[in-house]
């Protein structure tokens, strides 16, 4: 593990106090409606607030907000790459680098990416690309940064959504957006968008069928630009959470279609009719 | 990754071979290269395999060593993976190039065994919130050939397989302490069971097919793959689209179902070939590295 001396270094080993915690670890109850009220089993997201365009500095930004899962990205680019070895002459280069904020999950992170953290990025480069047309920018990079400012569960969804949509905000040409859904299977019933609990908590019922899954849509092209999951899934279980992924970026779109118009309109305002 | 570079009439060539289910080394689509196994292969480890598949090499070492369980797991061992891109397979992992395709392989194994079944974790403790076993397990590239993922998952299959963790006895000392005694004959051992480690199946998409055990001739004629992990059972432990393309859903459905078949039939052979070679002991002609 590689230290930073420049920041405040903190003692070698330190525990949260949640360890201590008389109170077992969370168990999902089996059957009835989620804590948040949503029901199981239902392609039913969490409302989301977006909004593009809040980082000036940036060449395009975007903001995701559901439930208390709190993101946002910035893009910067296309500019001339920095590692001048790697230069493509055909094609451009997508950078992504997804980090949370030390204070965004239940249990204090540290500054330096892990590489849990890589592996975001990595799955959010992945889910992208398909969608940017990086033959338009030779010899250049498009830089994308997701920040995790709290994290509340389906992270990697939602960063996939922002992300996209910055990208969009930022003029870089895209095929289509990229919607990002996640669904955590419990045994024969799923919650859709699951909550940081959802996502980790134990289940109560039986050990068949626990897993998680991300899906990565490009809507309006009918394509799965990034699939993820882990657990264990009989085939049919996970072929069915596809399909409901992809339901559940479908309910997103129109929320993103219309702050992506109300960012374009009040960044270039169509002329007044008189 | 090693890339090679493939001629726009080889790409149609291969294309064309795949679509009529030959391909250019005459496998069909859902075969495998002539794969090699050996067991037992560095004696420093408590486990080890070496696996080739055509021309890739791939050498897992397993080293148990006696850690402190995670707090929130303090009944459970674990297991910490590791791949190093040695700069022997391509000149292109020299220095810090093969960093990236390291941990996107160790991070896809953790994934893997990222559930209750795979591994049974619990027998990895020795005495619950102060010491359990943490196996290190180290992967070693030797030689690049393309379908490394498969590669690498058979290999540490194998040498969990070949794994044999000294037995320890916690005896209570006068203070009411507790102390751990290793044994000291040198086979008295615990093994792991492996029936439920998964195996990794990656399939290319080539045109409107897909392949099992892609070359690295096929692989650049692919703009996605997407790799699926089966146990013994059929049930899918990890799935994860790789590569700079996009799938849609349709051959994602086919090629989850073909990745089911394909690797549910690589279970059986495989522990019929270790038990067998298990089953030799001493007897067994090893092959070593140049065989």
């Amino acid at each position: 593990m590689p230290t930073d001396n420049k920041r405040v270094r903190r003692p070698e080993v330190s525990q949260s106090p949640s360890v201590f915690a008389c109170r077992p670890a969370a168990v999902l109850p089996a059957a009835g409606p989620r804590a948040d009220g949503r029901r199981r089993d239902q392609v039913d997201v969490r409302p989301v607030f977006v909004r593009c365009g809040l980082v000036s500095q940036a060449k395009g930004s975007a903001y995701i907000e559901a439930g208390n899962s709190k993101l946002m990205c910035c893009v910067y680019g296309p500019r001339e790459t920095d590692r001048k070895d790697e230069t493509d002459m055909k094609c451009g280069r997508l950078i992504t680098d997804m980090r949370f904020a030390p204070f965004s999950c239940p249990e204090r992170g540290s500054w330096i990416q892990g590489s849990e953290e890589k592996d975001l990025s990595l799955m959010l480069q992945e889910s992208l690309r398909p969608a940017v047309c990086l033959h338009r920018y030779p010899r250049s990079q498009v830089e994308v940064n997701v920040m995790v400012l709290e994290n509340s569960g389906s992270v990697l969804s939602h960063a996939i959504t922002c992300a996209s949509l910055a990208l969009a905000d930022a003029g870089i040409e895209m095929y289509d957006l990229v919607l990002g859904c996640s669904i955590r299977q419990d045994g024969a019933s799923y919650m859709v968008d699951p909550t940081y609990l959802e996502e980790n908590g134990c289940s109560s019922g039986s050990e068949d069928n626990q897993g998680r899954l991300t899906v990565a849509f490009l809507p309006s092209l009918n394509q799965i630009s990034g699939l993820q999951s882990d657990g264990e899934m009989a085939e049919e279980t996970l072929t069915a959470g596809v399909r409901t992924c992809i339901e559940g970026c479908y309910k997103l779109y129109p929320v993103i279609q219309q702050a992506l118009a109300k960012a374009t309109r009040k960044a270039a305002p169509p002329p007044s009719e008189s | 990754m090693a890339t090679v570079q493939v001629s726009e009439a080889e790409k149609v060539y291969i294309l064309h071979g795949i679509r009529d289910d030959l391909r250019v080394d005459g496998r069909s689509c859902e075969d495998y290269r002539h794969m090699e196994i050996e067991t037992d292969v560095v004696s420093n480890t408590d486990g080890s395999a070496k696996v080739t598949l055509g021309h890739t090499v791939v050498l897992v070492g397993i080293k148990a060593e006696i850690g402190k369980p995670r707090p929130m797991v303090p009944d459970e061992g674990y297991l910490e993976f590791f791949v190093d891109c040695s700069a022997n397979a391509t000149p292109e992992f020299e220095g810090r190039g093969g960093e990236e395709l390291g941990t996107e392989l160790s991070n896809t194994l953790y994934k893997v065994f990222n559930n209750k079944r795979s591994l049974d974790m619990k027998s990895l403790c020795i005495s619950p919130g102060e010491h359990c076993w943490l196996l290190y397990v180290d992967v070693l590239l030797l030689q690049c050939d393309g379908n490394l993922y498969d590669a690498i998952s058979i290999a540490v299959k194998a040498a969990l397989f070949n794994t044999k963790i000294p037995r320890v006895h916690i005896s209570a000392d006068d203070e009411g302490g507790k102390e751990i005694e290793l044994s000291d004959d040198p086979y008295d051992c615990v093994r792991i069971n492996v029936e439920n480690v998964p195996c990794i199946v990656t399939l290319c998409k080539v045109g409107h097919r897909h392949v099992v055990d892609a070359t690295l001739q096929e692989k650049a004629c692919s703009v996605a793959s997407l790799i699926i992990s089966v146990t013994h059972k059929g049930t899918v432990t990890c799935v994860r689209k790789v590569g700079g393309g996009s799938l849609d859903p349709e051959s994602i459905f086919e090629m989850t179902e073909a990745g089911k078949r394909v690797g549910k039939a690589l279970h059986a052979p495989l522990m019929k070939l270790l038990q067998q070679e298990e089953s030799l002991g001493k007897k067994r002609q090893k092959v070593g590295f140049l065989g």
